[in-house]
């Protein structure tokens, strides 16, 4: 189904936004509103060019002092305003494989529950982040209530 | 390898199995007893976790016993942890910088008031 094929890992984030979802929406989409929020750790700029159609590309070039220049770009894959969203997501650590970032914006009251996937990392961008974090109950737990 | 371990996790019967096995040791015999699928269909899912490293076998006698090796899943686990964090402070950033335009206030670092 995905890029990575069968079995791929899949990472939902979720987090409920005081704002309109169109509003929340539009803010994926301006390239002025995502160089604002789009800078990870001590990232000090991050330099956006969106071209926002299915098929349009994007590119995000975050740069800080740890890291240098990291250059992140995708493709729109839909685009359906104010309810979902899904592009590639291309980089270093992605092994600059295609991987599938999916955000549903769900309506709740004026507030918004956005609801992001992304999916199909390659296995090889695990060993770019060891970072001493092993909590493998947590991998199993979330395989088995996926299944469920 | 890792692509092995994704592949085994894919399964809702192997995840099954692990889970298992996550319990304690066990056998194919006795595994079998616990899935509504033949003793040769947990045998195959059982070889599949082999491959991946998520489950060692250790042969006494006549009985194989089967145990969980959780560790190919540290890996896995590490690579969500890092997008999770990743994404996590992304959207953190994306509600500050919505709430703070909503205010009127000024986005930090651009020098224009929107």
């Amino acid at each position: 189904m995905n890029a990575a094929g069968e079995g791929a890992p899949v990472l939902v984030v979720r987090r409920r936004i005081a704002v309109p979802r169109d509003q929340v929406f539009a803010a994926w989409l301006d390239s002025e509103s995502l160089a604002q929020w789009m800078r990870p750790g001590d990232c000090t700029t991050a330099t956006v060019t969106v071209d926002p159609r299915v098929g349009g590309g994007f590119r995000i070039v975050m740069d800080g002092p740890t890291h240098g220049a990291v250059e992140h770009y995708g493709e729109y894959l839909a685009i359906e305003p104010p309810s979902l969203l899904s592009f590639t997501w291309i980089s270093q650590p992605t092994e600059h494989r295609a991987t599938i970032v999916t955000i549903e914006f769900e309506e709740r009251g004026g507030a918004t529950e956005l609801v992001l996937t992304h999916r199909g990392l390659p296995a090889k961008a695990v060993e770019g982040h060891r970072k001493g974090w092993t909590d493998v109950v947590r991998l199993l737990d979330e395989a088995l209530t996926r299944a469920g | 390898m890792l692509d092995l371990v994704y592949g085994a996790l894919a399964d809702p019967t192997r995840r099954a199995i692990l889970a298992t096995l996550a319990e304690g040791e066990a056998n194919v015999g006795s595994l079998a007893e616990r899935f509504p699928i033949s003793l040769n269909g947990v045998s195959k899912h059982v070889k599949v976790l082999e491959r991946a490293g998520l489950v060692e076998r250790a042969v006494h006698g006549r009985e194989h016993r089967l145990r969980l090796n959780p560790e190919p899943l540290r890996e896995a686990s590490m690579w969500l942890e890092h997008y999770r964090t990743f994404w996590d402070a992304r959207l953190g950033a994306l509600e500050t910088f919505l709430l703070d335009k909503r205010r009127g206030g000024r986005p930090p670092s651009s020098g224009r008031g929107r």
